[in-house]
């Protein structure tokens, strides 16, 4: 890396810290200013004692002002320690130490489906486009982007899950016989479980991305380096294939950068439906008990896979496209 | 050349196709016997801790029926009046020394699973724990009749009461699951609802904890040497999902065994349409009721503009078809209360006096007292006043919203504006609490005497805390008292029903439905007993017949 390239990435590393406190400290001013206590809800009951509810607002510190207990909080994550859930009765790293394997499997399975299947389609299009598959694809690519998730995530569950029974109704795994990912079996039965929520997440994202795709193999297909290549004989697929899609890679890693956001927010709905046991699920569950610290600590993980994403969705098109690493060395842009 | 001739496949279909094939296989255990099987229930909600003293919610109380025992407990009947319906558990068996001191003998077959004796040491751990400020249990009011517990040998646990009623041998057994003194001891009494005991408990119940897996499932497995006879299932998984339409959906599909309340019609339906479940209806534990707060919800010391006036909230009442609305609501899984009680209560009586439904009475009344349409708006008002207010309603509630909806056209009808606030329950609590509301519809879960949970709602003892109506009736609260005290089960059955015959003309609230438990179970499952106040409270004597096993319940671990 060149010293502009250096440069470039400090500053983004300090912008992406100052980034990550700023969303911290938002979150945990607003969710202790939000009506409600944390004990004002319990698991499978409605109402706590309230003597009881006041000495857990005080054994947590929660009698506290905001100011007070926001210092103390983050005097605690300097040294590491996130606090602890009240609704859970246990440490908040355990509790997300526990749940983040799985909004991490579930994201990269949808990733993966997202991409390879909306480059796939993209590419499919835009090689045909204004024909018939392409017109077909099109509208269904824009039904299914149009579909609000939740609702694409309870059809997949009923015909699949609760009708036809080829896949499991909710869950990461088999209690009885895969209570632990520990065999080749259990590998499967992991993956077996992962199927609905997955494709729920992974097609949504793969149709907006064929779009996106579609459309900028089509703006690469008038530059004259792929009218020159086709000038000289080059083979139809390596046209398509080295220097319209390797052209068009542009959008398709921007939108990579894009994707995290709408992962983890996604991850809250389909890990609520169909009871996958990750992260977004913590941090609902979490809203609705007032869990201070278990909320604070979600937002901070979530906001730094999103920042660390799109650093590495800058970094990828630094590499992909040498004009903008020229600009960087010299300082110029992608400084934001 | 054979290579090229070869139909070329991408290895990720190929990846997929050999996933989904391994998937699909069943693998097949090897257990056969008469104690085998595995029950996954569908649960809706996740403990917080399984020690029982820190935690009231259901899930860790069904899950501590298996893992704790208590003395003794209610029977089928529910009856909590005096101790001859209920059944021994740790006590073999017990006798009353004098009229304040009841004497319990320890069954010396108990064992901790650890291999320790249970001894009458752990009894009176066991109580100066619950009744322990630092502890916070929420039990701890429901034990301030008892005086003290001693220990008169190992096996001898000794109560003593500060006086004397029909329910001290229910206070004595009912709320406190006895605990293991050494084990829990040497754990700072403040840090117990955060005590890692809390989450890998050892108990003396018919079940072993074995693992909790966060957000998934809590499993426990048989103990085989439990001292009132080995369990019939050996496995027990509590599956948590997010949501009661989850937990339906997984019991239909055949990937839980049982939910233990449906809750919908609809879901009921579905349960009956699905060959491999069989359906139990049983008395149910909750209900719910629209609070009017007689305080002022600016200035609680202050009474409420509206409902502070008793001739306003029966007029209210009666506008109210109470029947209807269960019949469109709930069908068969709801009934009419007939005061602030769920089915649960031997108490529970249908010919209860009740304010009838009569619209054109409540007309009357609201004219009577000054409530017209003074300007033409449709819109009673009296004094610029107009006759409007608010219902409260947790958003989390799909039943309680529809109540809401279908009260504000009842109240239209006799000309009284309603606005409906949906809000979080964590903020409809707090606002419940706190008295900050107008109405708010409520849901209370009964224990089997009406004694604890009508003191703590609707008398002034309560007054602030659960009393969230802010009710207050010298002559509801004497009947109370003296329903508490009676000596015989007539004579409080009698005093219950003239406590409730004062409340319900006094109308502090209007109570619209008890819900009606169904569970659904595998029809491969033999022996359900649902027991109304705690559906889990037999489990260890439900049993799966061997030849009707299927793969889940063979396979060993």
């Amino acid at each position: 890396m060149t010293g502009g390239g250096a440069a470039w990435l400090a500053r983004r590393l300090v912008a992406s810290v100052a980034i990550i406190f700023a969303v911290v400290t938002f979150v945990f001013i607003l969710i202790h200013l939000a009506p409600g206590k944390p004990c004002g809800q319990v698991g499978g009951g409605e109402y706590v004692d309230r003597a009881v509810c006041d000495q857990l607002v005080k054994q947590f510190g929660l009698d506290k002002s905001i100011p007070e207990q926001y210092w103390l909080y983050l005097v605690a994550l300097a040294h590491g320690n996130f606090g602890y859930s009240f609704s859970l009765h246990r440490p908040v790293r355990d509790a997300i130490a526990d749940t983040i394997p799985f909004t991490l499997q579930l994201a990269g399975a949808a990733l993966v489906l997202d991409f390879l299947l909306g480059l796939g389609l993209g590419i499919y299009q835009a090689v045909r486009v204004n024909r018939l598959p392409d017109v077909v694809l099109g509208n269904v690519t824009l039904f299914i982007y149009s579909l609000p998730t939740f609702w694409l995530a309870l059809l997949l569950l009923l015909i699949f899950g609760e009708k036809l029974r080829w896949f499991p109704v909710g869950g990461p795994n088999d209690l009885i016989f895969c209570p632990a990912v520990d065999s080749l079996y259990c590998v499967a039965d992991r993956f077996w479980h992962l199927v609905l929520p997955a494709s729920t997440l992974g097609l949504v994202g793969a149709a907006g991305t064929a779009r996106f795709q579609r459309a900028a193999m089509l703006e690469v297909a008038t530059q004259d380096f792929v009218r020159t290549a086709r000038a000289k004989g080059v083979p139809e697929r390596r046209v398509v294939l080295r220097h319209q899609l390797r052209n068009a890679l542009l959008s398709f890693i921007t939108r990579f950068g894009l994707a995290f956001p709408f992962l983890l927010t996604g991850a809250v709905l389909i890990e609520t439906i169909y009871a996958w046991p990750g992260m977004g699920r913590l941090a609902f569950d979490a809203i609705l008990s007032r869990d201070y610290p278990l909320v604070t600590a979600t937002a901070l993980i979530a906001s730094t896979l999103v920042v660390a994403g799109n650093l590495l969705a800058d970094i990828l098109l630094g590499i992909a496209d040498p004009r903008l690493r020229v600009r960087a060395d010299i300082g110029l842009v992608l400084a934001t | 050349m054979l290579r090229r001739s070869l139909p070329r496949l991408p290895v990720s279909v190929v990846l997929v196709v050999a996933v989904l094939a391994l998937g699909g296989c069943e693998r097949r255990g090897g257990c056969t016997g008469a104690n085998c099987g595995t029950l996954i229930n569908a649960a809706v909600a996740e403990p917080g801790t399984l020690l029982p003293p820190s935690s009231e919610d259901i899930v860790s109380n069904d899950i501590g029926e298996q893992l704790f025992l208590k003395l003794a407990d209610v029977g089928m009947s529910e009856n909590t009046l005096g101790d001859e319906d209920f059944q021994a558990l740790l006590a073999q068996k017990w006798e009353w020394d004098g009229p304040l001191t009841l004497v319990f003998h320890l069954d010396p077959r108990a064992r901790w699973q650890d291999g320790r004796p249970v001894t009458a040491a752990d009894v009176e751990f066991t109580f100066n724990a619950y009744t322990d400020s630092a502890v916070a249990s929420p039990y701890r009011p429901k034990l301030r009749r008892i005086a003290s517990v001693t220990q008169r040998d190992s096996l001898t646990a000794v109560f003593r009461f500060r006086d004397r009623y029909p329910e001290m041998f229910y206070d004595a057994v009912y709320h406190m699951r006895i605990l293991p003194a050494h084990l829990l001891r040497p754990v700072p009494r403040d840090q117990w609802k955060t005590a890692p005991f809390g989450r890998q408990p050892v108990g003396d119940g018919p079940y072993r904890f074995v693992r909790w897996q966060t957000a998934q499932s809590i499993e426990l497995i048989a103990d085989s040497t439990f001292f009132l006879g080995r369990p019939g299932i050996r496995r027990l998984i509590w599956r948590f999902t997010p949501n009661l339409q989850v937990a339906v959906q997984q019991v239909i599909a055949d990937q839980a065994d049982m939910r233990e309340q449906l809750v919908t019609p609809e879901n009921v339906e579905r349960a009956r349409a699905a060959k491999q479940l069989a359906v139990y209806p049983f008395r149910g534990s909750v209900f719910t009721y629209l609070c009017f707060n007689s305080r002022a919800g600016d200035d609680t010391t202050q009474p409420h503009p509206i409902f502070a006036d008793r001739e306003v909230r029966r007029a209210l009442t009666m506008a109210v078809d109470r029947a209807s609305l269960v019949k469109s609501a709930l069908g068969d899984l709801g009934k009419v209360p007939p005061g602030p009680m769920s089915s649960l209560l031997g108490i529970w009586d249908p010919d209860i006096r009740q304010l009838p439904y009569d619209t054109a009475q409540a007309g009357r009344v609201l004219t009577f007292h000054g409530w017209r349409d003074h300007d033409g708006d449709g819109i009673r008002d009296k004094n610029g006043q107009p006759l409007a207010f608010h219902i409260l309603v947790p958003t989390s509630s799909v039943l309680r919203r529809q109540y809401a909806r279908l009260l504000q056209q009842q109240f239209g009808a006799i000309g009284v504006h309603v606005e409906i606030d949906e809000l979080e329950p964590t903020v409809v609590n707090q606002r419940a609490a706190t008295g900050k509301f107008d109405t708010v519809i409520l849901s209370r879960q009964n224990d089997p005497s009406p004694s604890s949970g009508i003191t703590q709602s609707w008398t002034r003892a309560e007054s602030g805390g659960s009393n969230y109506c802010r009710y207050y009736s010298p002559e509801f609260e004497g009947l109370v008292d003296r329903a508490v005290t009676a000596s015989t089960r007539d004579q409080a059955r009698a005093l219950w029903r003239r406590a409730m015959e004062t409340i319900n003309a006094d109308a502090p609230g209007i109570f619209l439905y008890a819900l009606e438990n169904v569970a659904a179970v595998h029809k491969r499952v033999e022996n359900v007993q649902l027991r109304p106040d705690s559906w889990a409270a037999l489990l260890r004597t439900w049993r799966i017949p061997p030849d009707r096993l299927i793969d889940r319940d063979r396979v060993e671990r």
